[in-house]
């Protein structure tokens, strides 16, 4: 394809306050695709989506990301959700006091002036507001209240995904949005993420669990070790991976990343 | 005694027989004289507070020693024309300037039989007995030197009446301008607003007592409050300040509670000024109950400091304490929250909290509870948090689109929507609302370098 892929990561290295994390991936995401990425715990999975969504704390030492051939990497994070790149947080926060609904408007005419259109009134606001939550299932009482605040941990992930269908990202990142749901708010889930596939857009889906890839098929399947990319497949390797664990992997080590890690390096002084 | 203040007693010497000959009731007249007369003969025993005092170690009063209130009229002068005339649209039942009563509005009149807001002149036509007996009993002027002052000083006072199972169907709403508008430069004005609220058994009613400042001089407002409330009685009490920087506010509210009544009071302070707030709670009955709930933001060099006491006196007596802070700038911010629990008060139920943020390296909190339990079988837990925004929070705001400023002032917003949600009267609510978000706003645009740090943390519990 001539088409330039719409996320493009090269050899990408980041670290986790002082600890490099991600030592070199390489990884290209075309529009209208789903990758997922699966890896062993302390693989580097969440530090990857935190990395690119800009969140303090985690810096880029090498390498680049580039969204819609733009530097992504050099944008503060406010700015990177207005040109269109949106994580599903693991552990959404609670914000006491703060209302949902009135959150989620602000969220929605902050993207929306940033792509030159007109503020979305009140009564407007409502109506997209209540179609979307429908998608999700979510009674509409939950909006007058605090963000997250004495949200099931279903509810959460339920309110991060009504958040991406209020805000229509081009890049959707989920971050272990099936850990805590039990099947049926799983499949909540999975429909409304699955509303948002399309042409233009792009997903990474990140996940321990083979389950979650029954609901939101992806078209890759990564397996991250080391920070690094060391396998990559169609969907058949979330099966594969579900059946046979990490163990056969070539580069990898199943339980324990770092020992690997520190024999890739056996000369260095111990 | 200061000169200056010592300056103020003696320009408004005549007050006290002013304002006693004033009112068509001997009683209420006798009362008033022997208020004026103790109020300066206990103010000048005690003097202005030092920060030698325990309670006043928070708060430097010595700009009230140093103002120069010279050019205070006598009690016979009429309050300012001008700033009468820009207070038209204000919409209040009683409408004050410089402690004196300018109008009263037509809707007082349509208030459900049972419900009065009188002025003093007004009361002692009305209700001569009620002020006689009640004026000055709960705020003791030989203790207090600023009770004193208030007590020796004032000119009119706002009378809330409200017969047994009385219940306006609406808040009651008092505004009190302070002027500042002195023209020669170093000059100083001082007003003393006073409310006396008396609930009858079962009544129920939410008064909402504003105090605004026109002008930038500097001056002095020393309010006092007076509230007593019968058995069953409800009476919720909503206060709002917001100052210029060289403005003293000194609130004094005193409440008696008896048995099964409930007394809700919501104190909001904003602005740069110096503000010292005292709340003073007796839950004298048996299951009496109070709330006691503040918000203060204080922006340049505010001082704002709250000070209160409750005292459960009888069983089964509940308090919740819930003062937030905001300070940006170079602002301050005291609390001193004391909490008694007397021996004949078992199964007292008490709660403090005092949580607070500060926006900017230069913004201080000072806050300290302090418990005398004497009692058995009790609840109390007090506690007070010192910090900045949560990173985590923000990050999540900024993550979903909203600007660093905007998330921020979000989150302050979020912090002290606890306290403006707590108002019961749902118009004062919202006007409170407003208020709230209008200074948050100014002050986040002044407030730009604010750094996302760490959080220090100090609980005490």
């Amino acid at each position: 394809m001539s088409v330039s892929p719409l996320v493009s990561i090269k050899n990408l290295h980041a670290t986790a306050g002082e600890t490099p994390i991600l030592q070199g991936i390489d990884l290209e995401i075309g529009a209208g695709e789903i990758h997922a990425i699966m890896g062993p715990n302390g693989s580097g999975k969440s530090t990857l989506s935190n990395v690119l969504v800009g969140k303090p704390g985690y810096e880029v030492t090498q390498g680049e990301v580039s969204f819609r051939g733009e530097n992504l990497v050099e944008m503060d994070p406010e700015i990177r959700a207005r040109e269109g790149v949106f994580l599903a947080f693991q552990y959404p926060v609670e914000i006491p006091g703060v209302a949902n609904n009135y959150f989620l408007r602000t969220a929605v005419n902050a993207i929306r002036e940033h792509r030159g259109d007109e503020d979305l009134d009140a009564i407007d606001f409502l109506n997209l507001l209540k179609e979307k939550m429908k998608l999700v299932e979510m009674p509409e009482d939950m909006m007058g209240r605090a963000i997250n605040e004495g949200f099931s941990g279903g509810e959460k992930k339920r309110n991060e995904i009504l958040q991406m269908l209020l805000l229509e990202p081009s890049f959707c990142i989920l971050d272990e949005t099936d850990s805590g749901l039990d099947i049926d708010a799983l499949r909540i889930v999975a429909n409304g993420v699955n509303q948002m596939r399309s042409s233009d857009r792009a997903m990474l889906v990140i996940t321990h669990y083979q389950r979650l890839l029954d609901y939101i098929v992806p078209d890759y399947v990564h397996v991250l070790s080391n920070g690094r990319i060391v396998k990559s497949g169609d969907k058949s390797l979330a099966l594969e991976l579900e059946a046979k664990g990490y163990g056969w992997i070539d580069g990898i080590d199943d339980d324990a990343a770092g020992v690997k890690n520190g024999a890739a390096s056996a000369g260095a002084p111990s | 005694m200061s000169a200056a203040v010592d300056s103020l007693a003696r320009l408004r010497k005549n007050i006290g027989t002013e304002r006693a000959s004033s009112v068509p009731a001997t009683e209420v007249a006798t009362r008033l004289e022997t208020m004026h007369t103790e109020g300066i003969a206990a103010f000048a025993e005690i003097g202005l507070p030092s920060r030698r005092e325990e309670r006043w170690k928070g708060t430097n009063l010595s700009a009230l020693g140093a103002m120069d209130f010279a050019r205070i009229g006598t009690g016979t002068a009429a309050p300012n024309a001008s700033v009468v005339d820009s207070l038209q649209s204000v919409d209040a039942d009683l409408l004050f300037v410089d402690g004196r009563m300018v109008r009263a509005s037509a809707d007082r009149a349509a208030l459900p039989e049972g419900t009065r807001v009188l002025s003093l002149f007004e009361a002692s036509l009305e209700a001569p007995q009620l002020v006689a007996a009640n004026l000055g009993c709960l705020a003791d002027s030989k203790t207090d030197a600023l009770v004193a002052l208030n007590g020796a000083l004032f000119e009119d006072v706002a009378v809330i009446e409200l017969a047994p199972n009385a219940k306006p169907d609406r808040a009651l709403r008092i505004v009190s301008y302070s002027t500042s508008l002195t023209g020669a430069e170093g000059t100083a004005s001082a007003s003393f607003p006073r409310l006396l609220v008396v609930a009858g058994e079962g009544a129920e009613a939410s008064v909402l007592f504003e105090n605004e400042v026109k002008g930038e001089a500097p001056g002095y407002t020393g309010l006092v409050s007076e509230f007593l409330l019968s058995a069953n009685a409800r009476v919720e009490f909503i206060e709002s300040q917001s100052g210029p920087s060289k403005r003293i506010h000194v609130t004094q509210t005193f409440a008696r509670v008896e048995r099964d009544a409930h007394f809700d009071s919501h104190i909001f302070t904003l602005g740069e000024g110096l503000v010292r707030n005292e709340l003073s709670v007796d839950l004298q009955g048996p299951a009496a109950t109070t709330r006691m709930h503040g918000f203060f933001l204080g922006s340049g060099s505010a001082h704002h400091d709250h000070f209160t006491t409750v005292d459960h006196a009888a069983p089964h007596c509940s308090s919740d304490q819930e003062y937030r802070g905001v300070l940006g700038d170079k602002s301050a911010g005291v609390f001193r929250g004391r909490v008694i629990v007397r021996p004949g008060a078992p199964k007292t139920d008490a709660r403090q909290s005092n949580p607070n943020i500060l926006l900017s390296d230069s913004a201080s909190i000072d806050t300290k509870p302090q418990l005398e339990i004497y009692a058995d079988d009790i609840k109390a837990s007090h506690g007070s948090t010192i910090g900045q925004l949560d990173t985590e929070a923000l990050f999540f705001l900024r993550a979903r689109g909203i600007g660093e400023s905007d998330a921020r002032l979000l989150m302050t917003r979020g912090f002290a929507q606890t306290i403006v949600d707590g108002v019961g009267d749902e118009a004062a609510r919202v006007l409170i609302g407003e208020r709230v978000d209008a200074a948050l706003s100014s002050l986040q645009s002044s407030a730009s370098s604010m750094r996302p740090g760490s959080s220090p943390r100090r609980d005490s519990a």
